[in-house]
């Protein structure tokens, strides 16, 4: 299961950016050596950009990508600082959990709504977040034993 | 309701929860307790990522890390060993011209630091430099990176000003270059008193080898900055044009890159990516509330009420934007102050890319300042020398970067010299 969830979004980075890759590429190419260039392009990248980001940002937070400051932590008690790496994945869980459930109403909002060029409803856009939000909350839901482990007793 | 947010914030930073979380966290606090419906969480965070010069972000990242696997660096550092090994002090020059050049590829100073210094502090400290030195000349010289075109914190900060991408690149030019220059005056004179060693002078062959094998990484930089400045392409196209670039010169000339490699770091630079655009994120939703709070207003009010004078109201954001950039990360700084800084900055008559510049320096100049500047931190932890020693040898460096933006900031020409030249 753990395999298949990081497969997944990994896949999805990797084809996400491809086609972010590919589609400016077609809209250079349409604008030098074609007579019209795609309307589409602009916001397919766009989509697939943020695709790309959905994909990548839990994977982000398995890899310790997010940057903080160590300055006042590296200052505290050893108890402390194991109570601080409990704090981190729950609210880290609260946070994005929540913006999991209200990323369902936003896709739900974005039914209705269609984008200029390519005529796509705007929820599959406003998917991506739901997808961030998960893959975040899923990987704090994955440190949590861990710290827990280590503040036990 | 503002102080929870900024108190939420302080404290989510202090207790070492992710900058771009303790933004959400301080966010959520204040529409839970403000009532606000919470679909503004995600509505929030998609606009604020939905921009489409932010897509060069990643695109530029993916370059820089594909030119860097593909062996750029030491090739790099190679050439400008050849070109100023012979002065006194030669591989301390090199490791700042290195930086100048490797700027155009990376664009972030911490990632200069960690690929510079992994070579050329070993190298610096086995040929006899001062190991304080070593890693203080690294550090600092990774600060002219992200002021010499292409620059990261520049896209965002035209992002959040809609300022051109292209005029932003051209007026760190300048700046960056004087920044460089400054630098290894310092080093040629402290390594004039030290006594440390030069090389014997390379033959033209050698330079011009070393040239040669540096040219596609300098192509690289003239591709994107004329793309731009030309209006050939947007800064997106630019960084993919980039992209496509790093990965043929990767493969078929430098033959460092394989597909499985290539996978290997677009998922890495992809990773990056995400977390800055998590923070842009969240920092979109931060600014949204500090603007219904009116806060953008009032500090600027206050500063305003407090003086009037341009150059007084400039020194205190210097010194505001130095201290935060000392403890924080250069993007989730801009991210947070740029816009509301600015709005002071222009009140008082500076021009909007001027202040842009200014802003940059600063909180690049705050990444080497002791105790806690990053970049003082990755050198010392690569050259294993103690925060303490690598500190003491950087003040001459911070000195110099002090004067050099002391001068961008009294001297706006210096910034809008080549933007008014090249894009008016």
């Amino acid at each position: 299961m753990q395999k298949a969830i990081s497969r997944i979004l990994k896949y999805g980075v990797l084809l996400s950016t491809y086609a972010l890759v590919g589609s400016v590429l077609l809209q250079i190419f349409a604008r030098f050596f074609l007579a019209n260039t795609p309307p589409w392009t602009e916001e397919a990248s766009r989509l697939f950009f943020i695709y790309a980001t959905a994909f990548a940002a839990g994977l982000a937070f398995e890899g310790r990508y997010y940057v903080h400051l160590d300055v006042f932590y590296n200052q505290l008690s050893k108890r402390m600082q194991r109570l601080i790496d409990l704090a981190i994945p729950t609210l880290v869980l609260v946070l994005f959990g929540l913006l999991t459930i209200y990323a369902v109403r936003f896709v739900m909002l974005g039914h209705q709504e269609f984008s200029p060029s390519m005529k796509m409803r705007m929820s599959l856009a406003f998917c991506s977040m739901f997808i961030l939000g998960a893959s975040i909350s899923y990987y704090a839901l994955k440190d949590l034993p861990k710290a827990l482990k280590q503040v036990a007793p | 309701m503002i102080v929870v947010l900024i108190i939420v914030f302080v404290l989510c930073l202090v207790f070492r929860f992710p900058i771009a979380f303790s933004l959400g966290l301080a966010c959520l606090m204040y529409l839970l307790l403000a009532g606000f419906p919470l679909v503004v969480l995600p509505m929030k965070m998609y606009s604020g990522i939905d921009v489409f010069v932010l897509l060069s972000v990643p695109g530029f990242i993916l370059a820089g890390n594909l030119m860097n696997h593909g062996g750029l660096t030491e090739k790099i550092i190679s050439f400008c060993n050849h070109l100023l090994g012979h002065i006194r002090g030669g591989l301390a020059l090199a490791n700042i011209g290195a930086s100048m050049l490797f700027a155009g590829i990376s664009g972030t100073a911490v990632s200069d630091t960690a690929s510079i210094g992994s070579v050329m502090i070993p190298a610096m400290k086995k040929e006899g430099y001062g190991e304080g030195f070593s890693c203080a000349i690294t550090a600092a010289s990774s600060t002219v990176g992200p002021i010499i075109p292409p620059s990261v914190p520049m896209i965002i900060a035209a992002t959040l000003s809609g300022l051109s991408v292209g005029k932003l690149f051209l007026a760190g030019a300048i700046p960056g270059f004087l920044l460089g220059g400054g630098l290894m005056v310092v080093a040629y004179l402290i390594s004039v008193r030290n006594n440390y060693p030069k090389h014997p002078r390379s033959s033209l062959k050698q330079v011009a080898k070393g040239f040669i094998e540096t040219f596609w990484a300098l192509l690289m930089t003239f591709i994107i900055l004329f793309g731009i400045i030309g209006g050939v392409f947007t800064p997106t196209e630019a960084s993919i044009i980039a992209v496509l670039y790093a990965m043929l010169v990767g493969v078929f000339i430098y033959k460092k890159l394989n597909f499985w490699r290539i996978q290997v770091i677009v998922l890495d630079s992809m990773k990056t990516s995400a977390s800055l655009m998590v923070l842009i994120g969240f920092a979109n939703l931060f600014g949204w509330i500090l603007v219904t709070e009116r806060l953008p207003q009032m500090i600027s009010a206050e500063i305003l009420g407090f003086t009037n004078n341009k150059y007084l109201v400039l020194l205190l954001i210097n010194l505001l934007l130095i201290f935060v950039g000392t403890f924080m990360e250069t993007i989730a700084a801009l991210l947070i102050l740029f816009p509301i800084l600015l709005k002071v900055a222009v009140s008082v008559g500076v021009d909007p890319i001027h202040f842009a510049v200014i802003a940059v320096l600063n909180l690049i100049i705050g990444l080497t300042t002791p105790p806690v500047g990053v970049c003082l931190f990755v050198a010392s932890s690569i050259g294993k020398v103690s925060i303490g020693k690598v500190s003491k040898a950087s003040l001459p460096f911070l000195a110099v970067s002090l004067i050099v933006l002391s001068l961008v900031t009294l001297i706006p020409k210096l910034s809008l010299f080549l933007p008014r030249l090249i894009m008016d």
